[in-house]
């Protein structure tokens, strides 16, 4: 259910890094919690962002909630399909419904993510 | 008691209706017509308008009601007009029978302040008359003000008098200010087909609110596609035969076909004989007056915008009503302590009481409650989902300090929370109160019951 080769960060966003390039998204586990998906606040390109920040919004039917960067770097791609139709995030966390790719600044902060196991266990932990 | 008013806004009305009611033989000198900035060129004229926005938007999303519609789905501008001009003569009436019924005067012309107790009215034909009076109520107001590098022309720069003529809606549109006055004509213009700019030197939106009622703004601003620039100004502001050429802070260029201005009011406190006969004012020209409304000149009050302070009209005819009584011998005090008002965004705007960031600034030790309309099946009935009820409560006491919704209907909401501020109410008091369901409303009951973390819908944080 939660592929392998992504990492994954406590506030439900994952992270799929390739050289100095990572693409972000949220969670399977984060787009059923939050429900039908109507709005997503994108971050602007070019701007550089914090680990554990805010860097954009999503807002459900149900919330409105953070979305928290898993790592540091520029944010250098947004993908613009979710301005028009965000519950694409809904239908395809993991695919059609990245959020962001971002230019790492700090690849050794991808070790302080967790793996798809890890981060199985921490949301059942969570469930609980 | 003679009583003569100088001006006849929500201020000026109100008091001479009230002062009458009491005994008082009432002039009220008016050099336009009655009702004010705010019948004519404020409040009542962008309602209307607003509501002619507001019902294109429901047709224009009627698909997600389940509303099929056929055929072109066009705003009338003259119609839109009419309609408002339509509303401000029923409310014109309105004010004149009153006036009438209650056995007061209107004298139209322009008063000046002779003496204490003598002023002279000009009439428009250029005739001049000689009231005696024993007492006097300024309710001058005032105008919009402008900005000496951006002077108003009326046709390429605007000021909000210009704006609500409606006369023509321009393919673009530059707002400078994103107050309340900037972002309800932003979003007028903008339903009605404008291309709107929006600047703001102060960091964000609606820059006195509370932080979270801005940052919901400002995304809702850019939901309807406008472009907010905050904590900017512009460049450089080239007029031309096409419009204006504004270089924006990023180096882009964009050509509005009109600017308007909208960074707030000057105050009308000199012209007729306020300086001459010795009337105290202070450094934002204001008219100063005590809690009870008296200027430094005995027998002389003043009220409303002309004295500074909120200028709101629920505010002016608050010290209209309190003017009047105490000029009939009563001694009464202003309470500012709880003034509601409210910004008609979409979604609305109400605030009450302390805000967060006055709380920080002032060392007070608060408690907060925070609830989303999206929560509340209402909101998803009519289709508002947007927003929220934020709850500010004393940390000790529970007592209750302020009051911010940004959400539909948040204007009629907020007066069950002016109460509860203006009376001292706990949080615990609003949330032990049964709410109607199935209402918006319910939203400042969960509020408050927030303040202590025991909302029973709030749903459990995930991101």
């Amino acid at each position: 259910m939660n592929p392998d080769d992504l990492k994954y960060h406590k506030e439900h966003t994952w992270i799929k890094a390739s050289g100095k390039k990572a693409t972000i998204g949220i969670t399977d586990y984060a787009q059923e919690a939050l429900g039908d998906i109507v709005y997503i606040d994108l971050p602007e390109v070019d701007v550089d962002v914090e680990a554990n920040s805010e860097f954009g919004e999503i807002e459900s039917t149900k919330a409105t909630s953070s979305l928290i960067a898993p790592i540091s770097g520029r944010v250098i791609e947004v993908n613009e399909d979710l301005s028009e139709t965000p519950e694409i995030i809904n239908e395809d966390p993991y695919g059609k419904g990245w959020i962001a790719v971002m230019e790492i600044e700090d690849p050794s902060e991808l070790d302080d993510l967790m793996d798809a196991s890890e981060y199985m266990k921490y949301v059942e932990e969570e469930a609980k | 008691m003679n009583l003569a008013i100088l001006g006849a806004g929500p201020g000026g009305y109100v008091a001479a209706i009230k002062a009458a009611q009491l005994g008082a033989r009432v002039t009220v000198i008016e050099e336009n017509e009655v009702g004010g900035a705010c019948l004519h060129w404020g409040c009542i004229p962008t309602k209307a308008i607003l509501s002619s926005c507001e019902i294109l938007s429901r047709i224009r999303h009627s698909k997600a009601f389940g509303i099929d519609v056929k055929g072109e789905i066009v705003p009338n501008r003259s119609k839109i007009v009419e309609r408002k001009n339509k509303i401000i003569g029923t409310q014109v009436k309105g004010i004149r029978n009153l006036f009438k019924s209650w056995g007061i005067t209107l004298k139209e012309g322009r008063g000046n302040l002779s003496s204490p107790d003598k002023i002279a009215v000009t009439s428009r034909n250029g005739k001049t008359e000689k009231i005696a009076t024993e007492r006097i109520i300024i309710a001058t107001g005032s105008r919009p003000a402008g900005l000496a590098d951006l002077p108003f022309d009326g046709k390429r720069i605007i000021s909000s008098d210009d704006a609500v003529k409606l006369e023509d809606i321009p393919k673009s549109l530059l707002v400078v200010g994103a107050g309340a006055v900037g972002c309800e004509f932003a979003q007028i213009y903008n339903e009605l087909g404008s291309e709107v700019t929006i600047l703001e030197a102060l960091p964000r939106a609606v820059p006195t609110e509370d932080r979270d009622i801005s940052k919901v703004l400002e995304k809702e601003i850019k939901k309807k596609k406008m472009k907010l620039y905050t904590g900017a100004k512009a460049k450089k502001i080239d007029l031309r035969q096409d419009g204006a050429h504004v270089t924006l802070p990023g180096g882009e260029e964009i050509v509005a076909q009109k600017i308007l201005v909208a960074v707030g009011r000057s105050l009308n406190s000199n012209g007729f004989g306020a300086d001459e006969i010795g009337i105290e004012r202070g450094h934002r020209k204001e008219i100063v007056v005590n809690e009870k409304l008296e200027t430094n000149v005995t027998g002389i009050y003043a009220i409303g915008d002309v004295i500074g302070g909120l200028l709101l009209a629920h505010v002016a005819s608050r010290e209209g009503i309190i003017a009047a009584r105490n000029i009939m011998g009563a001694d009464e005090k202003i309470d500012y302590s709880a003034v509601p008002y409210a910004i008609f965004t979409s979604p609305e705007i109400a605030s009450v009481g302390l805000k967060e960031y006055e709380a920080e600034e002032r060392g007070i030790k608060i408690s907060t409650g925070y609830f989303e309309f999206r929560t509340l099946a209402k909101s998803h009935c009519i289709g508002e989902i947007e927003g929220f009820v934020k709850m500010i409560s004393d940390a000790r006491s529970d007592r209750l300090l302020g009051v911010h919704i940004i959400g539909p209907h948040a204007s009629d909401l907020i007066h069950e929370a002016a109460l509860a501020v203006r009376k001292g109410l706990t949080a615990r008091d609003l949330s032990e109160t049964i709410h109607t369901h199935p209402t918006l409303s319910e939203a400042l009951k969960e509020a408050a019951e927030d303040v202590r973390k025991e909302a029973v819908h709030i749903p459990r944080r995930v991101l």
